[in-house]
């Protein structure tokens, strides 16, 4: 699979190749390209939800070679070689992954512009931290920003999830 | 507002960087990126050539060698909260660690990239400052050494120059009667420092023969404390002795007012966390074990 730039062929670019939820991708970027604009406009991936661009709200954040990072403080061709994984992966043959049954399950979203975000930082916390406390939840979700639940939704479908998964 | 148009480098071996750096115009070097990614964004940075640190496998250790505790340029926060080392022997790392941003910019930002960043509100100048520690550079004519208390000279601004990279940070390695430890104000989880202060105690028959003390936040740098160090040194540890070096750190400090408070509150905020850090400091120099078994008591505000 090949994806095209802007177009503009009057700046410099640099071929990348980058392995997308599990799919070797080859690209060619200008280097000012951020991860988050290469993954949601170049990639479709609009599970990447571009918010503040400057690494306070949370919403691009996706797993970047092995742990999560947000996807606006990192440029596209940092990506080469290295593996991304974003929310589209987490879901197997349409059904929802044990994370997003809970956020479903306890009504943890409105909007849902920021759900993406906080489905990769609980992914990574409970996988750290199987069982973590109130506290250790909000701190681990402290830089992901909601602007509709007040956030004790969210803890909730943490607490759900991690439930959920030790089930499992 | 996206960045400015950069070429983008990325060697694979120190000595690769270093000649590259000395051979492009102006270059930038992204490590973490955490701080510079933003600010390139903003266009406050507009490097016509960037070189990131990232392949080069080299600078990715955090050990113990030649009597120093090493951090790699590519050292990570997260690398730090994780490190069963720094657990054991470096309070102050373990306690600063996890009160950086949030785990997302812990997994990506470096212990280096923050003090080459040398904002006077990061946290790690203020630990290698305690420790005495030392930043290793590398540039066309080899490599130096540049002590803690010689590097920082201004909010930004270091005594690097322009062809120099930092490959390393390193603080003597810590004895079996030394502890340390770091506590900061912050308004909420993951800010900067309103106001931090670090401490280093080394004892010796129930006297402290070395100390060191720190801060963050309230000065044009980091900035360490000597005429607290010069109170602690050949006294027996005691709350008394806490509170005077904490008065005389509140009185060194040099904070201003903003719009997290005032130069008054947060001068008494310094008294009060040199006082809390000396205390755990001589918890963990006095006791064997994990650092995080003592763990500290931060303070944010409305606790």
């Amino acid at each position: 699979m090949s994806v095209d730039d802007t177009g503009r062929s009057d700046r410099p670019t640099q071929e990348i190749t980058v392995t997308v939820n599990g799919e070797s991708v080859t690209a060619e970027v200008e280097p000012r390209l951020k991860l988050s604009d290469f993954l949601r406009s170049h990639m479709e991936l609009r599970t990447v939800r571009v918010g503040c661009e400057q690494g306070v709200c949370g919403a691009c954040t996706v797993e970047f070679d092995g742990t999560v990072a947000k996807s606006c403080m990192l440029y596209a061709v940092q990506a080469d070689g290295r593996e991304v994984t974003t929310v589209e992966a987490l879901s197997e043959d349409g059904d929802l992954h044990p994370i997003q049954e809970a956020f479903h399950e306890e009504h943890a979203l409105q909007c849902g512009f920021c759900t993406s975000g906080f489905l990769m930082a609980t992914r990574e916390l409970l996988a750290e931290n199987p069982d973590p406390d109130r506290d250790v939840i909000e701190g681990a979700l402290a830089d992901n920003i909601c602007r509709c639940t007040g956030y004790q939704n969210i803890y909730d479908a943490v607490e759900t999830a991690a439930d959920k998964l030790e089930g499992e | 507002m996206k960045a400015a148009q950069f070429e983008h480098h990325e060697p694979t071996t120190v000595e690769e960087a270093v000649s590259l750096i000395e051979s492009l115009d102006e270059p930038t070097i992204l490590a973490g990126g955490q701080s510079l990614v933003p600010m390139m964004r903003f266009r406050l940075a507009r490097p016509e050539t960037v070189v990131d640190l990232n392949g080069i496998d080299e600078l990715d250790y955090l050990q113990e060698a030649d009597g120093y505790l090493k951090l790699g340029a590519l050292a990570r926060h997260a690398d730090v909260e994780e490190s069963s080392l720094i657990d054991r022997q470096y309070g102050s790392f373990a306690d600063t660690a996890p009160l950086v941003a949030d785990p997302q910019i812990r997994n990506r930002g470096t212990v280096v990239g923050s003090i080459a960043q040398s904002d006077p509100k990061g946290d790690w100048g203020t630990v290698l400052l305690a420790h005495e520690g030392e930043v290793v550079a590398h540039g066309p004519g080899g490599e130096r050494t540049i002590p803690a208390d010689e590097f920082f000279l201004l909010p930004y601004d270091n005594t690097l120059a322009e062809d120099e990279l930092i490959t390393e940070v390193r603080v003597p390695t810590s004895g079996d009667d030394e502890g340390s430890a770091y506590h900061k104000l912050k308004r909420k989880v993951g800010d900067y420092a309103m106001a931090g202060s670090a401490a280093r105690v080394v004892l010796d028959g129930g006297r402290i023969t070395d100390a060191t003390v720190a801060l963050t936040a309230v000065d044009i740098t980091n900035v360490s404390v000597p005429d607290a160090a010069d109170h602690l040194e050949g006294e027996r540890p005691s709350g008394d002795l806490f509170k005077q070096a904490g008065e005389l750190a509140a009185e060194h400090a040099n904070p201003e007012s903003d719009e997290h408070g005032s130069a008054e509150y947060k001068r008494n905020m310094v008294r009060v966390l040199t006082q809390r850090a000396l205390a755990d400091a001589t918890e963990r120099a006095s006791n064997d074990g994990p650092a995080a078994r003592y763990g500290t008591d931060q303070m944010a505000v409305g606790d």
